[in-house]
C-alpha cells in the first residue's frame, strides 16, 4: 500500500527576531552582512572565575504584561521583543481563521532556567524561592505556553527541546501540522537564554573557548554562547518565502560529540534536498552549524563535500551572534529568509564567515563567503546538529516569480 | 491521517506486565511514587548514566518494540518535567559555587532520553523531544502525527514518562504524582481504521486529574469505548475510533 504524503505550500509569511546584533530585523541585517563581531561582548557573571565572550541581547526587554506574570522571565521577555513586529499579522489571522485554528510551536533548550538560577540562589541564602519565582517560568512547555495565552490563541501549543536542532525542528513540525490540516497558521520559532547552567556544563565539556568563536580555522579552540529569539508566522499561503525542505536523523554515535566521519550530518543534507526535491548544485547558499569546535566543523565539511560536487557558498553565523542553542535552527533560518528578502534582480546577498582567515587546510574544502559577496538566487538551506546526536537541516526557497 | 497503535508498552512500579495493566485498566489504583524498572538489555555504561525518567522511558520503549522496530522508528519523547530534577540538582551545586559534572549535564537534556535511545537502539531515524505543561500527551500525539506524515510508510515511536518533582517545586504543580511510562507503536492506518483526532478551543478551567493523561488514553485503548478526550487549560482534543 502506498500512503502518498500530501503537500501543501508552506509560506514564511512574518519574522520576528532578537539576538546580539539587534532588536529587530532592520537592525540586524545590515551588521550581518558586514561581519560585525563587536557586538559580542565579555561576560564574567557567567561562569566563576572565568571570563568569556557571549552574544547577549542588550538593553532593557519588555515588560511581560501582569496577568501573564508567573511567566515572567528573560526567555520569555526575549520571545515578547520578537513576537512585537508579527503582532498586527497575528491578530488579523487569529479573526480571520479563529483562535483554535492558530498553533505554537517554540523550540528551546533553556526554556527560564536564568531565572530558576536566580530562585535557587536566593533559597540557599533564605531557604525561600523568592516571590517572582513560577513553575510556569522553567517548565521546558512554559515558553509556547506563553506565547498562546500572550496571544489568545487556543490551537495546540508546544515546546520541542532537541538540544542545538530545536529551532530548526519547530519550523519543521509547523509545516507539517498545516499539511496535516490540524491548524491553519502556526506561531513557529525558538527562544535560548544566556545562563549559568549552559555556559557551565558545556564549559565542562571542555568546548567553550575563551576568545570569539572561529569556526573552519586551524586556530579554532571552540563556541561561544549566545541568546536570543527568532519567531515565524508560518501560513499555507503560496505567496512569499517557503520552506520547502526538511531533513532530519540520530547519530547513533555519542551524547555530546558528533559521529566524526559525519554521517548524520549527511543524511540530514540529503533528506532535506530530497524532500524539496532539489538536486544539489541548486544550493546558493548554505548556513554552516559551524560552532567552532574541532570536531563539528571537520564532521560537517566532510560531509558537505561529499554531497556536492562543487559546494555552495558557505558561511557560519555563529562568531556574529553567539551559539543561541535551542534557538539557533530558527534564528539561522531567519538569516536565511532575511537574505532572500534582501534579493534583488536576481542576486541574493550572502553572509560572510568571521573568522581569523586561516583556513584549516585538514578541512574538506568549502567556499567561505567573503564580506560583500552576492550569488546568484537560488534556494538556500541551515544545518543545526545537536547534543544527544539530533540533526535537523532546513531548505528555504524564495517566492517564484 | 488515522493512525494505529500496532503496539504498547506501560510500566509502573509493581505493574510490570500486560495482565497487570489490564487489572489497572479496569480499576485504576494509587501509582507508586517511586520504582526501577529493569533496563538490563542496556550496556552497564549507558544503564549507569540514565537519570530515574530516562530508565522509565528506555523500558518501555525496548518493551514496545522488535528489532527491526527499534533500530527504524522515529521517536517522539514526551514529558513535561523531563530531568528537571537533575537540572535543579545543578542549580544547587551553581549556588554553591561548585563545578557541574559535564557527565551530568548532558545527560539532563531535555532530549536525553532520545540520544540514549539512539545510541542503544542504533536507530538513525528523525526524532522529537517535546513539553507541553498540562497537554503534554495531546502535542506528544501530534508530534507524532507530523512524523508520521513526513514518513507513511515509516513508524513512530512515541514514548511519554514522569517521575515526581524534587520537592522545591512539587507544591508548585497540582497534578498526581507518580513514576511512570507509557511506549505507543504507531502507524498510518488504512481507511476508516485507527484512531482519528480533532481538536476544539475551550474557555473553562481544567479539573485536576485523577490519573495521568497518557495512562487514561492507555484505558481508553484497552476498552471498547469509541471516544476520548482531553482538557487542558487551553484546548480539548477528541479521539475517536
Amino acid at each position: 500500500m502506498q500512503l502518498p504524503r500530501v503537500r501543501s505550500s508552506c509560506a514564511l509569511a512574518g519574522l520576528g527576531m532578537v539576538n546580539a546584533l539587534g532588536r529587530h530585523a532592520d537592525e540586524i541585517w545590515p551588521r550581518l552582512v558586514a561581519a560585525d563581531t563587536t557586538h559580542i561582548t565579555a561576560r564574567d557573571d557567567l561562569i566563576p572565575d572565568r571570563k568569556l565572550l557571549a552574544g547577549a541581547v542588550a538593553g532593557a526587554l519588555p515588560r511581560i504584561p501582569g496577568a501573564l506574570r508567573h511567566y515572567d522571565c528573560r526567555n520569555n521577555a526575549m520571545t515578547l521583543a520578537a513576537l512585537e513586529p508579527l503582532w498586527d499579522a497575528i491578530r488579523e489571522l487569529r479573526s480571520a481563521v479563529g483562535p483554535e485554528r492558530v498553533a505554537v510551536v517554540m523550540g528551546t533548550s533553556t526554556s527560564g532556567v536564568h531565572d530558576a538560577e536566580i530562585a535557587i540562589r536566593h533559597r540557599e541564602r533564605t531557604g525561600l524561592l523568592g516571590p517572582a519565582f513560577a513553575y510556569d517560568q522553567l517548565e521546558f512547555g512554559g515558553v509556547a505556553g506563553f506565547v498562546a495565552q500572550l496571544l489568545e490563541l487556543q490551537g495546540p501549543a508546544y515546546a520541542i527541546s532537541t538540544a542545538c536542532s530545536s529551532g530548526a525542528r519547530a519550523l519543521a513540525s509547523a509545516r507539517s501540522l498545516l499539511e496535516l490540516g490540524l491548524c491553519d497558521a502556526v506561531i513557529a520559532g525558538a527562544t535560548d537564554t544566556l545562563c549559568g547552567l549552559t555556559a557551565n556544563g558545556f564549559s565542562a565539556l571542555q568546548v567553550v573557548s575563551s576568545e570569539l568563536t572561529n569556526p573552519c580555522s586551524v586556530n579554532r579552540r571552540g563556541l561561544t554562547l549566545g541568546e536570543g529569539s527568532a519567531i515565524f508566522l508560518v501560513t499555507r499561503e503560496s505567496q512569499g518565502i517557503q520552506l520547502v525542505g526538511v531533513g532530519e536523523s540520530s547519530e547513533a554515535y555519542h551524547m555530546s560529540a558528533p559521529d566524526p566521519d559525519g554521517a548524520g550530518a549527511e543524511s540530514s543534507m540529503r533528506g532535506a534536498l530530497a524532500d524539496a526535491g532539489l538536486e544539489p548544485d541548486r544550493i546558493a547558499y548554505l548556513n554552516l552549524h559551524g560552532t567552532g569546535t574541532a570536531k563539528n566543523d571537520a564532521m560537517e565539511c566532510a560531509a558537505i563535500a561529499r554531497i556536492f560536487a562543487a559546494p555552495p557558498p558557505c558561511s557560519s553565523t555563529k562568531p556574529l551572534v553567539g551559539h543561541t542553542l535551542g534557538a539557533a535552527g530558527a534564528m539561522e533560518a531567519g538569516f536565511l529568509w532575511l537574505a532572500l528578502h534582501h534579493a534583488s534582480g536576481g542576486r541574493l546577498p550572502l553572509i560572510p564567515h568571521a573568522f581569523d582567515g586561516a583556513l584549516d587546510p585538514e578541512l574538506a574544502p568549502v567556499p567561505l563567503v567573503a564580506v560583500g559577496a552576492e550569488a546568484p538566487l537560488g534556494p538556500v538551506m541551515s544545518n543545526s546538529f545537536g547534543f544527544g546526536g539530533n540533526n535537523c537541516s532546513l531548505v528555504l526557497q524564495p517566492q517564484a516569480t | 491521517m488515522r493512525v494505529r497503535v500496532r503496539r504498547h508498552a506501560a510500566w509502573a512500579a509493581g505493574l510490570e506486565d500486560a495482565a497487570a495493566w489490564a487489572r489497572w485498566c479496569a480499576n485504576p489504583k494509587e501509582l507508586e511514587r517511586g520504582g526501577k524498572p529493569d533496563v538490563a538489555f542496556l550496556p552497564a555504561l549507558l544503564r549507569r548514566r540514565c537519570s530515574p525518567l530516562a530508565r522509565i522511558m528506555l523500558h518501555v520503549a525496548f518493551h514496545c518494540c522488535d528489532a527491526d522496530e527499534l533500530a527504524t522508528a522515529s521517536t517522539v519523547f514526551a514529558s513535561r518535567h523531563g530531568n528537571i530534577n537533575e537540572s535543579i540538582e545543578m542549580l544547587e551545586q551553581l549556588a554553591r559555587g561548585q563545578g557541574l559534572s559535564p557527565t551530568l549535564f548532558s545527560h539532563s537534556v531535555h532530549n536525553a532520553q532520545a540520544g540514549l535511545f539512539s545510541i542503544a537502539a542504533h536507530n538513525r531515524a528523525a526524532s522529537s523531544s517535546i513539553a507541553a505543561q498540562d497537554d503534554t500527551f495531546g502535542c506528544a500525539w501530534l508530534e507524532a502525527m507530523t512524523l508520521l506524515s513526513r514518513d507513511p510508510q515509516g513508524r513512530c515511536l512515541l514514548v511519554i514518562g514522569e517521575v515526581p518533582l524534587a520537592p522545591v517545586f512539587a507544591d508548585l504543580v497540582d497534578e498526581p504524582e507518580a513514576s511512570y511510562g507509557l511506549a505507543l507503536l504507531l502507524e498510518v492506518a488504512s481507511g476508516d481504521d485507527g484512531i482519528g483526532v480533532s481538536l476544539a478551543g475551550r474557555s473553562e478551567p481544567r479539573r485536576p486529574a485523577r490519573w495521568p493523561d497518557s495512562l487514561e488514553f492507555l484505558r481508553f485503548l484497552c476498552s471498547d469505548a469509541n471516544r476520548f478526550e482531553l482538557a487542558s487549560a487551553l484546548r480539548r482534543t477528541i479521539w475517536e475510533r
